[in-house]
């Protein structure tokens, strides 16, 4: 039977190009890989990449518009440190990069044209970098004579997805940090407010690990949809483990060895450091599997704590990594009562300690009212009752028979003679009596409640009875 | 002698129990939780994990258990009777507890020179009590909340973005815990500050006289001294 090897049209376009297979396999592993999307091999990517327009006789590389809000451009430059494929290959080879302040060519005129362009077409994606700014009217950020608000509703508007990159992006990151001078917010936000339903997936950091964006372009280029995202809008395989769980730092947290200040020998070590404030086991991303600067090292295992810059709830601008996070050294945040900052802990050991102060100070009142032994003696007939007499919630007028029955019925005293119940209120001098022992309780004396005389004496009873058993 | 007799229907066997459980499983957690905070003790921090869920676990069984054996189990609804009733009407509000809150805030504040009538628990205790079992339960939340097996969960996420994420709910579970020493102090504090009985009572089922109280007429009746004294 022949067999003939076919070399298809798509690896020969490789191959002019000075693409082997091999490298070309190499490519779609490492795109696999760095997607994190377990479920797909580097033949999947490979097949999709042939299908996909990179493979097309046809049509056109993906349109991107990656537009720089309030940003400092860092996840700009967080994604031109990706090793594999290098920004070079990204921008050139896997998509039509049409817009970019920051890695783009063009300026003025002839480049605000070709956003227009790209938005007229549609079918892009559009990466929207930094928070959003909603003070002076949204005139903040204002380029080609268009508000900065309103570059970032046009553009999202006909766009396929929108990527907030970054945590200004997702819920306005610092930028939104206390006092928000500017009103900073994420996309998603400012979306909502104006009604747009453009899907959007957050990408937060500070800045975002390239990876993670390179992850969501994988998921839309190849796949011809978006990633799995969380409750968040954030890919779900990137944020949903914490950085504890995969840091390289942990063996040491198990074994409780810790830094516990910087400069110790401890740190040289490179123990955990978790007591320096480290918001691994409450920060949600996958910074210890992708690593950064071409895959060199991350905070951690560079010996910096996780500062928790992935915090960020695209719903709320309060939430964000640097008001949920400061101090980074501290365990925990700082709470902002009026203009002061207050440490959760000097709140609740001040409460705790005024309490345990005010308790001692009670407990000399107590002893100096005598209440100590006992407490004082029972309110004859409650306030509310002496008010009240005809609602009344308690019988005070029993008659010691009545008593003694009652005693008798709740099994805590045998039938006892009569003690002049009255007479002992009226004298105050009622006298104890014996009484018999019944079951397991022993000697039982009545005396009336308030006659604390009757009560001494018949104690005196009591124990001179016990006196003459012993 | 001016404290009701103390006798064992107060607190029944398994109430004793039940209170011994909480009580080892609250202070545990107190300290594997600090701990857990801040390794204070670095090699303790691996095994304060473990105490620290395993008791948090003891204690939110152990309260369900309390609440719903005091359906069943009988004890007496106030000092000074070895009558009993169905337990949790001792945990709500009683005939003898009406019109005394004031009354007790007042004996507290030294307003009040004699001690106010009252159930087994006074007004601002019975409320302290009631609230105890909610605190556990939202206690074990916000710690479900934390914890990494359960952190994702739908209910749990749902908390952490009503509150403002993880370290607020920790903020939240932090405060809580001073909520608990807070009312360890109280409770410790107003049991014992007139006399030792209750404690005793309470951890050893050691009885003790005094005065005689019914349950039906709402007014002490007498006194009871037993032989053995304290």
């Amino acid at each position: 039977m022949e067999r003939e090897a076919i070399v298809s049209e798509f690896y020969e376009k490789l191959d002019s190009r000075g693409v082997t297979r091999r490298d070309f396999m190499k490519l779609c592993g490492a795109v696999a890989a760095a997607a994190g999307i377990a479920h797909i091999t580097a033949t999947d990517v490979a097949y999709a990449l042939e299908q996909s327009v990179i493979g097309a006789k046809e049509g056109n590389l993906y349109p991107v518009i990656w537009m720089e809000g309030a940003s400092c451009t860092g996840c700009t430059e967080s994604f031109a440190q990706i090793e594999t494929p290098d920004p070079a290959t990204v921008v050139l080879e896997l998509i039509s990069l049409n817009y970019s302040e920051t890695l783009g060519a063009g300026a003025g005129w002839s480049f605000e044209e070709a956003r227009e362009q790209t938005i007229a077409a549609g079918n892009y994606i559009f990466i929207y970098e930094g928070a959003v700014l909603e003070k002076w009217e949204g005139q903040a950020l204002r380029v080609a004579n268009e508000p900065g608000i309103e570059h970032v509703t046009h553009t999202a508007a006909k766009a396929n997805a929108v990527v907030a990159l970054g945590s200004c992006a997702v819920n306005g990151g610092w930028m939104a940090a206390y006092p928000n001078p500017a009103g900073a917010i994420g996309v998603q936000q400012c979306l909502k407010k104006h009604g747009i339903e453009t899907p959007v997936v957050n990408v937060p950091g500070c800045p975002a690990n390239p990876e993670w964006l390179e992850a969501v372009l994988v998921d839309v280029l190849f796949l011809q949809q978006l990633p799995d995202l969380n409750a968040e809008g954030k890919p779900s395989l990137l944020f949903t483990q914490t950085i504890h769980d995969n840091c390289q730092r942990r063996g040491h947290f198990e074994n409780g060895e810790f830094v516990y200040q910087f400069g110790t020998r401890e740190e040289a070590l490179g123990y955990c450091l978790y007591p320096l404030g480290c918001r691994g086991p409450q920060t949600k991303a996958n910074c210890g599997i992708t690593r950064w600067n071409n895959r060199r090292s991350w905070c951690v295992e560079s010996g910096g704590p996780c500062i928790g810059c992935t915090t960020a709830n695209p719903a709320n601008s309060n939430e964000n990594w640097v008001e949920t996070n400061t101090p980074f050294l501290k365990r925990h945040r700082d709470l902002r009562v009026g203009d002061f900052r207050l440490s959760p802990t000097t709140i609740a050991l001040s409460v705790t300690g005024l309490l345990a102060a005010a308790l001692v100070i009670h407990g000399f009142g107590m002893k100096i009212t005598g209440r100590m032994n006992g407490g004082a003696d029972f309110e004859k007939v409650r306030k509310w009752d002496k008010r009240h007499p005809d609602r009344s919630i308690g019988c005070y007028d029993l008659s010691d028979e009545e008593c003694a029955a009652l005693e008798a019925e709740a099994g805590v005293a045998a039938p006892a003679k009569p003690v002049g119940r009255t007479t002992a209120a009226k004298t105050g001098t009622g006298t104890a009596t014996k009484t018999g022992t019944t079951g397991t309780t022993g000697t039982r004396t009545r005396a009336k409640t308030a006659g604390q005389d009757g009560a001494d004496a018949a104690k005196k009873a009591d124990e001179e009875s016990k006196g003459g058993k012993a | 002698m001016a404290h009701l007799a103390h006798y064992r229907e107060a607190h029944p066997l398994p109430f004793v129990i039940t209170h011994w459980i909480n009580l080892v499983a609250m202070i545990l957690l107190i300290i594997s939780g600090f701990n857990i905070h801040f390794p204070f003790w670095a090699a303790f921090e691996g095994i304060a994990r473990g105490i620290h869920m395993f008791f948090a676990f003891v204690l939110v069984l152990n309260c369900i258990v309390r609440v719903i054996l005091s359906f069943f189990v009988k004890s007496a609804p106030t000092g000074g009777t070895r009558r009993t009733d169905t337990d949790i009407k001792s945990w709500l509000p009683q005939t003898d507890n009406r019109h005394q809150a004031g009354a007790w805030v007042k004996y507290y504040l030294f307003l009040k020179k004699d001690h106010p009538l009252s159930a087994k628990l006074g007004v601002p205790q019975k409320l302290s009590y009631l609230l105890i079992p909610p605190l556990i339960l939202i206690m074990a939340y916000t710690g479900l909340c934390l914890w990494g097996p359960t952190m994702n969960a739908p209910p749990f996420a749902a908390g952490l973005n009503l509150v403002g994420g993880a370290m607020m709910m920790r903020i939240i579970h932090y405060f809580l815990m001073y909520v608990f020493i807070c009312f360890m102090f109280i409770h410790v504090y107003l049991a014992n500050v007139e006399g030792t009985a209750p404690t005793k009572l309470m951890f050893f089922r050691r009885e003790h006289g005094g005065l005689v109280y019914d349950p039906d007429k709402h007014a002490i009746i007498g006194e009871d001294e037993l032989d053995e004294k304290h």
